[in-house]
């Protein structure tokens, strides 16, 4: 066992934890709860346990706990005040971009990334950025209608601004 | 676009539904039609959906189990170190367990054991052998390695054609060969057809075994209940009370001390509409320790020891004259269904619903069909979206592309041909399937006009530039769904899911709950129940709870599968709603001084003229203030009914898909540049969750064509057990479809619903495959299997260009 140090969605936490446990399995345990982290693979490539480490999108069950000692770490129940996903949330609800619901949460961590580091993509860019999560429910059609309408909404906001 | 189609009426007030005016007029502004965002979009958005490994009980112990690392041995010894002995459990650990055991009422159907844990043989890689339990599955699975079984080798069944052909050993005692069951569908004189035939066209096709992979594993969590003495099993089910009736048994428990619950289920596309061995081991676990215990299926168990998917293989030949018109159809489906009879569609499902089907939307005269179930040491078979229609659709589909292109005309128009007309519904087909409505020649004349069939001929004429190939594919199906009772028993069914059951009632405040016995997990019940609520009571969709998939909050029902659940439990529900709404109406006509037939329902309101009775008013007097009710009126408001259509035959959905792909012969790469789906699923309860489960399909469907395939090696071995080598279609490889609607409502069903989850993953598999022959067309290639993956077509490239034909 290994004592580690997190800040979880704002909150310090201290944790006993064995090498082997991955950031996932810490993070969805009773004493953190953060149960919208979903396990599609655990191995990395359906993102639907994606969430920010220091501000970065991260896949958490390919990342192992005691390595992100010291992390800030957040996950979609931290990001319940979050402007930007806020407004995901309400593109994904009027775009019917989720049916089962397993896949959202990674989804819209994903999401909320492409649109703030590059409001403005096209349609291919988007669907690039987001490839590395896999929706198995909506054949992707209301996900892309989603991202694309928050995405036009801040790119105008911004074309505004300047 | 609005369009009656009914020939009969068989079902008073269908005729009604189907000649009213839009929607709105016929089922209110919020009910049937309307396009409302999901009620249960809110919970799934905040995160807060609630899975099954998202259960928080108490003292639970996880569970790994040690599975088969070989596909067919006798266990000599198990051998378990001492001290890990108590947490680990065999079969004989268990008790009282029975195998699950699913035949058809069939004559000459062969019947095999499935035990939930190994009894003495393994047959796949990844059966299960034992459980191992701690507090951590890391824990459990550092036991579960402890583990060490002594195996007798047999030999390994991994060719189905082998098993067909009886040069197999046997995987199963007392078998003479491993082909379980033949069904011999048809009709009509083969041998006139092939008379007249002046073309015919025989074609081997073979659609890959593949993983069904929705996106949370299965997973079961079971624990004892002691106040009130029962059994509770959390099962990622899509279909609860099935598995408590047949679970029961099988542990030696009554019923009525079992419940089953699904939480929410994270996707299901079928692997999770099956009675597990996991559930049995586990459910049958919980019965003899004093905690809850839960497995998790994580992905390698789903990729190599879950229910797998299609591996079909098909010997077509079709008759036809110089037109192109059908004279006849011979076919022959063999089905590699794996090593077990899954409960209760058992083994030969595929096999007999692709032989069942395969008509598809022509006319013929002679049909003669071959559905071959054969067993070998691979997970088994159960059911997938689609079930048997894809590969059906897929084989005939090809063939009607080579018809065309023998008799030299446009694939659209071979089929216009060749389609069954609106005048002649309904209409039995060849096989004895009855469509109940629509116009399948107007659908590929729609899809014909989307797709500009000339402007991609005309960019044809570039093909082979930098060795880019454009071709355009088509595929036309039918789509039964809501199977009724007369269905399931001419399948031979042992279950007879003719029906399905709901409650609507009302709270003392005047809100409504539904509970019904189907599963919702993605098809956005939870809002259109509520519409159709809405339709009959006047409430706001909004506000009506839906409370679903489990055994102590609903009626008994079957669950959600077959596309069925809006077609039975909108049927249920509607019914329940339109009871309880003439109860409703005479308590407020009381209250307004007037009769029953002189009120109506609207926004939450019993309305008469310019008044109006709230219904919490109702509920009031009903539930708490009996004095206020009208003489002789029982308190209370609360229905319970159930709802069977009134054919038992199904009601048909159908569509046409066009489908305009490049590929690049350089790398074998298929690009989708355009997609084309006409579609008809009758009345649309709700347009935005009807496309998004037409698209949702089409995705799979692309999968089934170009990405998705379970290899296993001559050893039985899964070559593929993670997302690196089984590929799943992504944003860049799923094109958003261009979706166009034909609405001919079903005089089966209340309301005209048709049942629609299934038909995207249906036709794409047999469109996109044609759309790459068609382009590659030019070079010598044919390529009759799935999925078109680079390598095969770079293969049948090279083999074209060495005048090889396939």
């Amino acid at each position: 066992m290994m004592k580690i140090s997190l800040t979880l969605n704002g909150k310090p936490v201290t944790v006993d934890v064995e090498p082997r446990t991955s950031l996932a399995d810490l993070l969805r345990s009773p004493g953190c709860g953060c149960t919208s982290i979903h396990l599609g693979c655990e191995h990395g490539v359906c993102g639907a346990c994606t969430i920010l480490i220091d501000g970065r999108i991260a896949r958490s069950c390919i990342a192992l706990a005691v390595a992100c000692d010291g992390a800030e770490v957040t996950t979609l129940e931290g990001l319940g005040e979050d402007e930007l996903t806020t407004q995901l949330k309400d593109a994904f609800h009027c775009n019917h971009g989720l049916q089962c619901g397993f896949c959202t949460p990674g989804m819209l961590i994903s999401a909320r990334e492409v649109v703030a580091r590059n409001p403005q993509l096209s349609e291919e860019e988007l669907r690039t950025a987001m490839s590395g999560n896999i929706c198995r429910c909506t054949g992707y059609t209301g996900i892309v209608a989603a991202v694309s309408a928050v995405a036009a909404s801040r790119a105008s906001s911004c074309t505004s601004e300047s | 676009m609005a369009q009656s189609n009914l020939a009969l009426s068989a079902q008073p007030g269908a005729q009604a539904y189907a000649d009213a005016g839009d929607d709105a007029a016929r089922f209110g502004p919020r009910g049937i039609g309307a396009r409302l965002l999901r009620n249960e979009d809110a919970r799934f958005l905040a995160g807060h959906g609630e899975y099954l490994a998202d259960l928080n009980l108490y003292g639970t112990m996880e569970v790994a189990f040690f599975r088969s690392p070989i596909a067919h041995g006798r266990i000599r010894s198990i051998e378990i170190p001492e001290e890990v002995r108590s947490r680990v459990f065999l079969l004989s650990d268990l008790g009282d367990v029975r195998p699950v055991r699913a035949v058809l009422n069939a004559p000459g159907f062969r019947g095999s054991d499935f035990p939930p844990l190994a009894d003495g043989v393994v047959r796949f890689v990844g059966e299960p052998i034992a459980m191992c339990i701690a507090p951590t599955r890391a824990e459990a699975e550092d036991i579960a390695q402890q583990i060490f079984v002594d195996f007798e080798e047999l030999p390994v069944v991994t060719d189905m054609l082998k098993a067909a052909d009886g040069s197999a050993p046997s995987i199963h005692d007392g078998w003479p060969d491993n082909v379980c069951f033949v069904s011999t569908p048809g009709n009509g004189d083969m041998a006139q057809a092939e008379r007249a035939a002046v073309v015919t066209i025989e074609r081997d096709l073979h659609m890959h075994r593949q993983c069904v992979v929705s996106l949370e594993g299965r997973g079961v969590l079971a624990h004892h209940d002691r106040r009130l003495d029962e059994l509770v099993v959390y099962s990622s089910t899509q279909q609860p009370h099935i598995i408590r009736t047949v679970l029961a048994p099988l542990i030696g428990v009554e019923e009525n001390k079992l419940r089953v619950v699904a939480p929410d289920v994270g996707g299901g596309f079928g692997v999770k509409n099956n009675l597990q061995a996991e559930e049995i081991a586990i459910a049958a676990l919980a019965r003899i320790v004093d905690h809850p215990v839960r497995w998790i299926e994580d992905r390698r168990e789903h990729l190599t020891a879950s229910p797998q998917a299609r591996e079909h293989h098909y010997r077509m030949k079709l008759h036809a004259d110089a037109q192109g018109r059908i004279l006849g159809l011979e076919s022959e489906v063999i089905v590699d269904a794996g090593a077990y009879s899954i409960w209760p569609w058992s083994c030969a499902m595929e096999a007999n619903m692709s032989a069942g089907i395969m008509p598809g939307p022509y006319r013929m005269d002679a049909y003669r069909g071959r559905g071959i179930t054969v067993m070998s040491n691979k997970p088994p078979l159960g059911p997938y979206r689609g079930v048997g229609r894809p590969g059906a659709c897929f084989a005939l589909e090809r063939m009607m592309d080579e018809l065309a292109r023998a008799v030299g005309r446009e694939p659209h128009e071979v089929r216009i041909d060749n389609m069954v007309l609106p005048g002649q519904m309904p209409f039995l087909t060849i096989a004895g399937k009855l469509y109940d409505s629509g116009d399948f020649p107007e659908s590929v004349r729609r899809a014909a006009e989307m797709v500009d069939v000339p402007g991609v001929r005309a960019q044809q004429k570039d093909n082979g530039k930098d060795g880019l190939y454009i071709g355009l594919g088509w595929a036309s199906y039918t789509e039964q769904t809501a199977h009724g009772t007369n269905e399931w028993l001419s399948r031979n069914l042992t279950e007879v899911f003719g029906y399905e059951a709901a409650t609507a009632r009302f709270t003392p405040d005047g809100k409504l709950i539904l509970e019904v016995a189907i599963q919702n997990h993605g098809q956005g019940l939870e809002t259109t129940l509520a519409q159709v609520a809405a339709t009959e009571l006047g409430v706001d969709p909004a506000d009506v709870v839906v409370r679903h998939g489990d055994t102590a909050v609903s009626p008994y029902g079957l669950g959600t599968f077959a596309s069925r659940s809006m077609v039975m439990a909108g049927g249920a529900v509607g019914r329940a709603a339109q009871m309880l709404a003439e109860k409703v109406k005479r308590i407020g006509a009381h209250f307004l001084q007037t009769t029953a037939d002189k009120v109506t329902l609207e926004d939450g309101a019993v309305v008469h003229g310019p008044r109006r009775v709230p219904l919490s008013e109702v509920a009031r007097a009903a539930f708490r203030h009996a004095q206020d009710l009208p003489p002789g009126e029982e308190p209370g408001l609360s229905v319970t009914t159930t709802f069977q259509p009134e054919s038992g035959t199904g009601a048909f959905s159908y569509a046409t898909h066009a489908v305009v792909v490049c590929v690049d012969a350089n790398t074998g790469l298929v690009k989708i540049l355009d997609y084309v789906i006409v579609h008809d699923c009758g009345t649309i309860v709700n347009p935005m969750i009807v496309d998004g489960q037409i698209q949702g399909g089409l995705a799979q469907g692309i999968g089934n064509a170009l990405l998705e395939e379970s290899p296993y090696d001559e050893t039985g071995q899964p070559l593929a057990s993670t997302f690196l080598d089984y590929l799943l279609p992504g944003f860049t490889e799923v094109p958003s479809a261009r979706i166009s609607h034909i609405v001919s409502p079903s005089p089966f069903t209340r309301y005209g619903i048709k049942g629609m989850g299934e038909g995207g993953a249906i036709g794409a598999p047999a469109a996109i495959v044609n759309a790459v022959n068609d382009a590659l067309h030019g070079l010598g290639v044919e390529i009759n299997e799935t999925p078109v993956t680079p390598r095969r077509i770079l293969k049948a490239i090279e083999r074209a260009a060495k005048g090889d034909r396939p």
